[in-house]
């Protein structure tokens, strides 16, 4: 039987306060808590082992241990601005489970002092959203939110803050700058927001999952928590299967459990639909597995870093033979020249210049060249922005033409001039307007 | 609907500001406002409290929430096209919109789209039909990716209509046939209400006290609030030449650290150094007792835990 440790509470009606209560909610917010310093607070969070579920698995204690204390006002940004393709953890999440987010930020707020607390929800999210209002009423209601909390005289207040659809805003400067009422453009680091973020005031920027895991960790314990999963890798990991797979859904597992259990297994997503032909293991930024390698992956930080691929934040997107990667490489590379937030030249023009030969390459007029152009593009552009949008981009180019060469060579060979060199028309000033 | 390439007639200020400016709408600008500790970062909630009241964002109403949040009109302007949910123009009463992106790509978005555009008989990027009833529009990842393809009308999400309602079940995909079913209930809705009810586009507020300091706010700034900070991981070491070490981890806002040695039954102070110090030197016969207890600016904190000096190296 696996422990789970954020999901436990699936199916069970725990939106309703009550419910939650009932079966064991908001006991952490208690004396145990009240005594204990925020020093030793951050301290648990770091024995615990606990790593950013957002993507980049940044160690969520030592983050913390960043956040300067006793000088301006301290803020807890929760990120639920979840965009990336595959990914749709935390939208159920908050859907199922409201009330464990607000008490996991109410143990990271006493850590960090934080008195007024934001999550950042995607905008396309409105039905999480009113979810979520009609928890923090219920939480102000019990007692657990707003001034001198159960008589601690800690004070937090939540609001929740709606995005307006751009997916960039899930990376954290972006976040801040969309929160603070700006365009949704990351910012140079550093300074790190945990120093300077919004209103150039300390932040901290957490997932929604890494938030959903304190209560169970403050209640059984840091080393009951790093006893779970890999060494470097504790504890357990929310993924969202989408694909080619009977059953795809929300599955907790311990980290490092191996991809084809996830997919495999009668608890999980009961196998896959036809033949396998690889798997995207992490949200579409991760470089794609093949199915020899997928079938030797197992999903913690390193173990997939080995595999020059990244666990990110645990989408696992399946595809089988009947699957053209071609197109699915069109599909997210016009959507990363679509979201690409204009800020910096490689990524705007350069993720626009991929997705035009994408376009012409899927529209059966692609030429020898084409993909070598690509590919070069992709060198170009990656880490040379001030944030990974390019790079993420730049990684599934050069995965998918180089894993699956046959194919795309296939496809541009399906032109009958493709051999023909491309006459590029002459350049006519205003030509373009 | 973020970028409108194409030209819309823009109603007057006129027109619009007497639906804005009553007071449902203006108590819950000032409501939202207080939540920051400026006006400027209400900026997006009030441009969707806006589209909320008018359906769409004229430039007039762009102007408006500018005013109200005190930012220029351009920056306003400017906010409002980089995020894609403003629409620049009026939709019709059912926003479809299809998700296109890679999990729903791999799972047949494109012949849905397809199959949409077919039925509706308009462009699947953004084209209204004639009774102005639906809007399709292609968008990216919508995540709800269990669900692929997916589809959302106005803010629900709908791959099927299950008892009279639109619903998305746990992996029901939407197909052609659900397609249709959606359109026909969009349809019979259509001939029994009248307008789609009016929705909280900012998640159903309620009565805050607002972010201490800000315009019309009402709390309190935080106090002190959590115990002294105690050192933790307390360890006693011999040295080479035979002194014992003691080492610690102390909170960055401790100021003193009092070292506390055991002489006879009790601890006494045997020392009081800087927050600062990362260790301490003293010579002790083994098995002598230390512990710390560190002090703020807000008083003393509980000890720390007791470590015992070990026998000295070689004896």
């Amino acid at each position: 039987m696996t422990t789970l440790t954020v999901t436990q509470n699936f199916g069970k009606g725990a939106k309703d306060i009550a419910v939650y209560r009932k079966l064991g909610g908001y006991s952490t917010i208690g004396q145990k808590l009240f005594d204990l310093s925020q020093f030793e607070m951050i301290d648990l969070v770091q024995r615990s082992g606990l790593r950013g579920r957002g993507g980049a698995g940044f160690p969520t204690g030592m983050k913390w241990s960043f956040v300067p204390r006793g000088g301006k006002p301290v803020y807890l940004v929760v990120n639920a601005d979840e965009g990336e393709p595959g990914t749709f953890k935390d939208h159920v999440l908050m859907q199922e489970d409201p009330h464990r987010l607000i008490e996991g930020m109410i143990l990271c707020g006493w850590a960090l002092g934080v008195r007024t607390a934001y999550i950042y929800v995607r905008g396309e999210f409105l039905p999480a959203i009113e979810t979520l209002n009609a928890a923090i009423k219920q939480a102000y209601e019990a007692g657990f939110l707003g001034e001198n909390i159960q008589g601690s005289g800690y004070s937090l207040d939540i609001y929740v803050h709606r995005g307006a659809g751009a997916y960039i805003c899930g990376e954290e400067t972006a976040l801040i700058n969309s929160l603070e009422g700006f365009k949704g453009q990351p910012r140079l680091k550093p300074p790190f927001p945990a120093v300077s973020g919004a209103w150039a005031s300390p932040t901290c920027v957490n997932n929604v999952e890494t938030l959903m895991a304190l209560p169970w960790i403050f209640e059984n314990g840091a080393e009951a928590y790093a006893a779970m999963g890999t060494p470097k890798s504790t504890g357990t990991k929310v993924f969202s299967v989408s694909g080619d797979v009977k059953r795809p859904g929300v599955y907790e597992v311990p980290l490092g459990t191996p991809l084809m259990e996830l997919l495999e297994s009668d608890k999980y997503c009961q196998g896959v639909v036809g033949k396998l032909k690889g798997v995207i293991p992490g949200g579409s930024s991760s470089p794609v597995l093949t199915v020899e390698e997928a079938a030797k992956a197992t999903m913690d930080y390193e173990a997939l870093a080995a595999l020059k691929t990244m666990l990110g934040s645990g989408a696992v997107v399946v595809f089988n033979e009947t699957r053209s990667v071609v197109g699915m490489l069109a599909s997210l590379t016009r959507f990363y020249a679509h979201e690409s937030c204009g800020q910096c030249t490689p990524c705007r023009e350069g993720t626009g210049y991929a997705d035009r030969i994408l376009k012409t390459v899927v529209a059966g007029k692609g030429r020898d060249g084409d993909l070598e152009n690509m590919l070069s593009l992709a060198d170009n552009f990656s880490y040379t922005t001030i944030c990974p949008l390019a790079s993420a981009d730049a990684g599934p180019i050069q995965n998918f033409i180089g894993k699956y060469r046959a194919e795309f060579d296939a496809v541009v060979a399906r032109n009958p001039e493709h051999a023909d060199e491309r006459v590029t028309p002459a350049f006519r000033p205003g030509a373009f307007w | 609907m973020g970028h409108c390439h194409k030209h819309v007639d823009q109603p007057k200020a006129e027109e619009i500001l007497p639906k804005l400016e009553v007071p449902s709408v203006l108590s819950r600008v000032e409501e939202l406002i207080r939540r920051y500790p400026v006006p400027r970062s209400a900026l997006l909630q009030v441009l969707w409290l806006a589209q909320e009241t008018l359906g769409w964002l004229p430039q007039e109403a762009i102007k408006w929430a500018a005013a109200k949040c005190s930012v220029s009109p351009v920056h306003a302007y400017g906010v409002s096209t980089f995020y894609t949910m403003y629409k620049k123009e009026p939709t019709g009463r059912f926003f479809l919109q299809i998700c296109q992106n890679v999990s729903c790509h791999v799972l047949g978005a494109e012949d849905i789209i397809a199959h949409a555009e077919r039925t509706l008989g308009i462009s699947s990027h953004g084209g209204t039909t004639s009774d102005d009833l639906f809007t399709l529009l292609r968008v990216e990842c919508l995540g709800a990716c269990g669900n692929g393809p997916v589809m959302q009308v106005n803010d629900d999400f709908a791959t099927d209509v299950v008892d009279g309602k639109l619903a998305m079940p746990a992996g029901v995909a939407l197909t052609a046939e659900r397609f249709d079913k959606i359109v026909a209930w969009c349809r019979d809705r259509a001939k029994s209400l009248s307008k789609e009810p009016k929705r909280d586009a900012t998640g159903g507020i309620f009565e805050s006290k607002g972010h201490p300091g800000a315009k019309g706010a009402v709390s309190q700034a935080q106090g002190f609030y959590a115990p002294v900070p105690p050192a933790l991981g307390v360890a006693a070491v011999r040295t080479d030449d035979g002194k014992v070490k003691l080492t610690w981890r102390a909170a960055p806002e401790t100021t003193t650290l009092h070292i506390e040695k055991k002489t006879g039954s009790d601890f006494a102070v045997a020392a009081s150094i800087s927050g600062k110090e990362k260790e301490w030197l003293d010579d002790a016969a083994e098995g002598t007792e230390y512990r710390i207890v560190t002090e703020t600016a807000q008083g003393r904190g509980k000890a720390s835990n007791v470590a015992k000096a070990p026998a000295a190296k070689g004896a």
